[in-house]
């Protein structure tokens, strides 16, 4: 075992502990947002930590090529990036189904938005392409 | 109450059953009788590292036929069943600008690497099946991110019917050279690609028959989600 193989074992160490806190904060947040805020955001930079460790890890054993650290550096590059989307849409598709906030909550920008623009359309009145509805003809 | 508990002991004296014939079985034990003749030959047969795609598509490669087959036959019977005249998208939301972004920016790298499975059928795991999937999971990000996407359907289903057709040409090839349906002509007749065996171009027709099904595949995925999404429009 020499520095880099150390160095990996570290790294997929770290990896691992945010998994399980990314685990805890499913269990112990109240409600849809605070969990996927917390479980999006820890096992992320888990998978980040468990793979690139693997790969530096990888370099430092026998078996060991290069080709292991490239790899798992493309697959973390890709998950860095689709996470984060992913973690947005389920998010706001929760917000648009009405899954409440916590009790707790403070505020709620989003929703004064929304409401604030639909009384905008409801003033300037008559909603641009308004197409008669043609329905009941069966 | 009473079905369900009826339907819980079927199903329990079924699995009993079941372990029981099981438990006949040894495992871990080597009783390779046809793998072991694969495993020993998989390389100067068919010039596949892969035994997986070397024995779906070269030893077995009727089967892969009939799979293909089945899909085309899903594919069109999908298209029949939701046939109708004027068919529309009805998102009713629009994405977020982050999806949006998002999908635009890994749709070609997903494709990308679903070209990549497929290509490398006979090195790595994967091969034409799970290839095709990822293309059709490109196509599927983005009728899932945008209100109005469609695919381009006219070369699409062209593209389907050649891929399929391509495949059955390789075969009948196959029989015209070597004399049976589906025969390795590039590998036994031409030898192409012997003193490479692990890169890339050797494998004999694995990657040829790879790439194409891995096309028939996505496109004909991409057609039943798109024909599953649109919705009658009333005139």
């Amino acid at each position: 075992m020499n520095a880099l193989a150390a160095l990996g074992e570290i790294l997929v160490f770290i990896g691992t502990f945010f998994y399980f806190l990314s685990a805890l904060g499913l269990i112990r947040m109240p409600d849809v947002y605070n969990r996927m805020q917390t479980s999006t955001k820890s096992a992320t930079l888990g998978s980040l930590g468990v793979m690139i460790g693997v790969g530096i890890w990888a370099l430092g054993e026998d078996f060991g090529s290069v080709a292991w650290l490239t790899k798992t550096i493309v697959i973390s590059v890709f998950l860095l990036l689709t996470n984060p989307i992913s973690a947005h849409t389920l998010i706001r598709a929760a917000y648009k189904s009405g899954i409440p906030l916590w009790e707790g909550s403070v505020m709620d920008k989003y929703r004064e938005h929304i409401e604030a623009k639909a009384k905008e359309a409801e003033t300037v009145g008559a909603p641009e392409s308004e197409t008669p509805e043609e329905g009941g003809e069966e | 109450m009473l079905k369900r508990s009826l339907a819980i002991i079927t199903i329990l004296i079924i699995g009993y059953w079941l372990a029981q014939s099981l438990a006949g079985v040894p495992f871990g034990e080597d009783k390779m009788l046809v793998g072991q003749y694969y495993l020993d030959h998989v390389k100067d047969q068919t010039g596949a590292v892969n035994a997986v795609t070397a024995i779906v598509v070269n030893y077995r490669g009727f089967d892969t036929l009939g799979e293909v087959t089945v899909l085309f036959i899903a594919s069109t019977g999908v298209g029949a069943l939701l046939w109708r005249k004027r068919k529309k998208r009805t998102a009713k939301t629009e994405g977020s600008v982050v999806l949006t972004t998002g999908s635009e920016l890994l749709f070609p790298f997903v494709v990308l690497f679903g070209s990549y499975i497929f290509i490398h059928g006979h090195l790595t795991p994967g091969g034409g099946f799970p290839g095709g999937a990822t293309i059709a999971t490109a196509f599927l990000l983005l009728y899932m991110a945008f209100v109005s996407y469609e695919i381009p359907h006219k070369a699409f289903e062209k593209t389907e019917g050649l891929a399929g057709m391509g495949y059955v040409l390789v075969g009948l090839t196959g029989l015209a050279i070597g004399g049976y349906f589906l025969f390795d002509w590039i590998w036994q007749t031409w030898q192409w690609g012997t003193g490479n065996i692990g890169r890339l171009f050797s494998g004999g027709f694995i990657p040829i028959i790879y790439t194409l099904i891995g096309i028939k595949v996505g496109t004909e995925l991409s057609g039943i989600i798109d024909n599953m999404l649109k919705e009658e429009v009333r005139e």
